[in-house]
């Protein structure tokens, strides 16, 4: 793919975008109006910005990432906009920033690469732990930074100087600088890791030695989990360590033991907390709890048989009766209009994007690379599991986002600098 | 490392299999019943406000339209100006409570498919027409009102059919109830308190409820003994105050407790005239279940009879009966578990008139598109013979001496000959179900009917389908013949 054809798929990605705005607009009797044409210039402002960027900073990198990233993001902004005009608003600002973001981090690594944050992966991970802790905040002093509880859950900060007010959950950051610091970690430690184990027949146990990291993780998530109540954030962190681990070792022994500690991790917080508990229920008999803990889930079903092959087309179905349409079910909402059609052309688009992240991983030689690019692409291919699976019912729902398409500016923030950290390996990588 | 990285690469994507495989699982294979789920209310919303096509009667008055809201011009209101005495032919469509009667039957003709749906567009595009079509009807407004009215305060329902062709030129049940009321934002609440209403006005008495016919099943036992050449109206039968039902100690006594004729013999024009259950018994079982099986059946009775909805199946339980003579003796009077909806009781009737070939009923003479050009035309269709020529005749005979000096005097209409047959089906509870069956003009029918009165208060005389139902016939011929002078 040459560059050429890249910017013309990104221009062919917002096009669309605005392009299901309008459909948008026309099935409530509009037309073209200004949101069709604001919703065009922001998208080329973002993403092309973000594409020069990237012809500066990392020329060699990949050209197949950012028309894929474009095109989620368009098929999660038409839907936003049907769902909540005055969040498509906010939305596009957040496009801006997080492109900017993106720019940034490109900039930041043009002079060390990504050599530099192996350099400082303890620095990152205390930073990390410090995001991590940010919500934990009190909420009533006068500082002008403030944690905040929502909906039960301890994940968004405040920072509040009078005039205006951001929020934004420090967790989405926090996961990359997590992620980068076990590349590191394990990047520095694979050898040991991988040589001590004990054999029993085909399974390899590692030596108790060596299970502390893992443990120390699996730690870690929990503590997320009980004192932040973030299940999502939680699962991701840990699932992500033990794949990581289990790449740079290839020791099976790490993935038994890594789902046996999920498992153990959740059947007890299934016992301990409530919202857990409720969880559960709505995943193994939402119909039969209809009126209470399944409704979100029944209505993402209706939304999705309702939607059919074809879908209600944009604007014209209900997705507003789904409980968080825009953030949680945002797959649900988008599955509703656009139909079986679109939901398969989604999980090709995420197919595709973990296929070009784990290309880039493949193709590094240097284990750290390697290692980061792979961990990098596994917490996505984690969470669009957890969320789209959670919608489908195939696991339990854990509350997170769809990474570029639900409504939320700090996961926006997080993804594009996700792809931006991508991109500078695959342009560090190319031979 | 690649090693390990490519066997989680492909745990990830057996991971997005999973998810195709759900996404296939709700949007393919389970997509109809959630969509059907009555707990998704996203069908429902989504016919709300939209614009519905016209039903208009036969003589062009508009029994539904949609007009424009007068607060949101994107949407539309449903209206039913003939409100109660429609209610149940024309049914509703509501967002809230759901769709009935021919808004139901003929949805996909009167919904709009101007739903900007990829498939609506590239089906505009091949040329198809997405406004919405508009029905015209059989019924007659002046008919339906003046059944209506005649009903009054009772529960029942009036059918009257065109013989020669089948077309419903009237169909009401009372109770009525203002459709009207069902496209509120108080829909839920009214439909509520309908449905809990000890009168049962949901209920459409006239085509989707079987009631035992009473003695104007004795119509069809008539038309099987002359079919059969078991009898003819002169044949004489046995003329006790009781019919001792054989096997049995239990009796059959006729209305009056008298003898029918002169308590030696009694004939069958006579038992038919004065409606005698004692004759009636004795020569249902003298000509066995299945010769009136087969008649009753040529009258589609025991089998689905098409129309614009699934009307039951009328009862005549051949088999069983056959092997029960007393059970037969009082299903011959139409009682026990023989069953009929008032439109198939007219159907008898329209058979009776149409010298003895049974019609189908229908309710919609066109489906037309929005440029008024006839896209489905309904002309009727026959069930077939039902019985003789000469058998037709000589029941029409038999009938105008009902009305003329029988049991159904009081559906006789001055200067027009009506031949008919009354009826006073056991109902619950001590009450009976008066029934008056015919048509009119003898020498030319233009209209059968059948009237049905559930569970009249009064009991005894006074609430006979001679005294009760055979007035609303001669309403309702009346009212026929003005329409069509």
């Amino acid at each position: 793919m040459s560059r050429r054809l890249e910017a013309a798929t990104i221009v062919a990605a917002s096009l669309l975008a605005a392009f299901a705005v309008a459909l948008v607009n026309f099935a409530w009797g509009g037309g073209l109006d200004v949101q069709v044409g604001l919703t065009f210039l922001v998208f080329i402002v973002s993403f092309g910005g973000f594409f020069a960027a990237v012809q500066t900073f990392a020329p060699r990198a990949t050209p197949l990432l950012i028309p894929i990233v474009v095109a989620l993001v368009g098929l999660g902004f038409f839907e936003i906009y049907r769902l909540d005009t005055e969040r498509a608003g906010l939305q596009r600002w957040w496009m801006l920033i997080a492109s900017g973001i993106g720019v940034l981090t490109l900039w930041l690594l043009t002079k060390r690469g990504t050599s530099a944050l192996r350099r400082y992966r303890n620095v990152i991970l205390l930073v990390s732990i410090g995001l991590l802790l940010l919500p934990n905040l009190p909420s009533d002093w006068a500082f002008p930074l403030k944690g905040l509880e929502v909906n039960g859950s301890r994940l968004w900060v405040v920072f509040d100087v009078g005039f205006t007010r951001i929020q934004f959950q420090p967790a989405e950051l926090a996961k990359l600088g997590i992620v980068i610091f076990f590349a590191a970690y394990l990047a520095d430690h694979q050898r040991a890791l991988r040589e001590a184990h004990r054999r029993f027949g085909p399974i390899r146990i590692p030596e108790p030695r060596q299970l502390i990291p893992l443990v120390m993780a699996w730690a870690g998530s929990l503590v997320i989990l009980v004192w932040q109540r973030d299940l999502g954030a939680s699962l991701l962190v840990f699932a992500g360590f033990v794949l990581l681990l289990y790449a740079a070792t290839g020791a099976t022994g790490y993935l038994v033991a890594g789902g046996v500690m999920t498992i153990t991790g959740a059947a007890a917080a299934a016992v301990m907390f409530d919202h857990v508990q409720r969880r559960m229920t709505a995943w193994l008999e939402p119909f039969q709890h209809y009126e209470d803990e399944g409704f979100q889930i029944v209505q993402g079903l209706f939304a999705l048989g309702t939607g059919s092959l074809a879908g209600s087309g944009p604007g014209l179905g209900r997705p507003d009766l789904i409980p968080n349409a825009s953030t949680d079910f945002i797959f649900a909402a988008v599955g509703e209009e656009l139909g079986f059609a679109g939901t398969v052309a989604i999980i090709a688009l995420y197919g595709l994007l973990i296929a070009v992240g784990l290309g880039i991983s493949f193709r590094s030689r240097e284990p750290f690379r390697k290692l980061l690019a792979a961990g990098l692409t596994f917490i996505l291919a984690v969470q669009v599991f957890l969320i789209v699976g959670g919608v489908l019912r195939i696991v339990p729902l854990t509350g997170i986002t769809l990474p570029f398409m639900s409504y939320g500016g700090s996961a926006l923030v997080g993804n594009m600098v996700l792809v931006a950290l991508l991109l500078r390996i695959s342009h560090e990588e190319a031979r | 490392m690649n090693g390990p990285i490519r066997r989680v690469a492909i745990g990830v994507f057996v991971c997005l299999g999973l998810l195709l495989a759900g996404v296939t699982w709700y949007q393919v294979v389970r997509a109809d019943e959630l969509r059907a789920d009555p707990r998704n209310p996203r069908p429902a919303l989504s016919e709300r406000g939209k614009e519905r096509g016209f039903i208009v009667a036969a003589d062009g008055t508009v029994l539904a339209r949609s007009v424009e809201d007068p607060n949101d011009a994107r949407s539309f209101l449903r209206e039913y100006p003939e409100g109660e005495t429609f209610a149940h032919l024309v049914g509703y469509s509501s967002f809230l409570v759901g769709t009935t009667g021919l808004e139901a039957a003929y949805n996909s003709d009167l919904r709009s498919r101007r739903d900007l749906t990829i498939s609506d567009l590239v089906a505009a595009l091949l040329g198809a027409d997405l406004r919405p079509k508009n029905l015209e009807i059989t019924a007659f407004p002046e008919l339906q009102r003046a059944a209506y009215e005649a009903l009054g305060d009772n529960r029942g329902a009036v059918v009257a059919l065109d013989p020669a062709t089948g077309a419903v030129l009237a169909a009401v049940s009372t109770p009525g109830f203002d459709p009207a009321s069902l496209l509120t934002n108080e829909a839920a609440a009214n439909w509520e308190s309908l449905l809990v209403d000890s009168e049962q006005p949901l209920r459409d008495r006239a085509t989707r409820e079987i009631y035992a016919p009473g003695s104007t099943f004795k119509t069809v036992v008539a038309a099987a003994s002359l079919d059969t050449g078991f009898a003819n109206p002169g044949t004489t039968f046995n003329d006790p105050v009781a019919f001792r039902l054989p096997g049995s100690e239990a009796t059959i006594e006729n209305a009056n407790g008298r003898v029918c004729n002169d308590g030696d013999s009694a004939t069958l024009l006579q038992a038919y005239v004065r409606s005698c259950n004692t004759v009636f018994a004795d020569l249902t079982i003298q000509l066995g279940a299945v010769d009136v099986g087969i008649t009753a059946e040529a009258l589609g009775f025991n089998q689905d009879i098409p129309f614009e909805w699934t009307i039951p199946q009328a009862v005549w339980n051949t088999e069983q009966l056959a092997a029960d003579p007393a059970a037969l003796g009082q299903s011959g009077i139409g009682e026990r578990d023989v069953r009929a909806t008032p439109l198939h009781m007219a159907m008898v009737a329209a058979a009776v008139a149409n010298d003895g070939v049974a019609v189908n009923p229908f309710v919609v003479r066109r489906v037309l598109d929005a440029d008024g050009i006839a896209v489905e035309e309904n002309t009727g269709s026959d069930l077939g013979r039902a019985m003789s020529s000469e058998t037709a005749l000589t029941l029409t005979q038999m009938m105008e001496r009902v009305v003329t000096e029988g049991t159904g005097r009081q559906a006789a209409v001055p200067g027009v000959r009506v031949a008919g047959k009354t009826g006073t089906a056991t109902g619950t509870g001590g009450f009976s179900n008066p029934w008056f069956i015919g048509f009119a003009p003898v020498d030319n029918p233009t209209i059968a009917i059948a009237v049905f009165i559930e569970g009249s208060e009064v009991s005894g005389e006074s609430a006979s389908g001679g005294s009760v139902a055979a007035p609303i016939a001669s309403e309702l011929i009346q009212t026929w013949l003005a329409i069509g002078s």
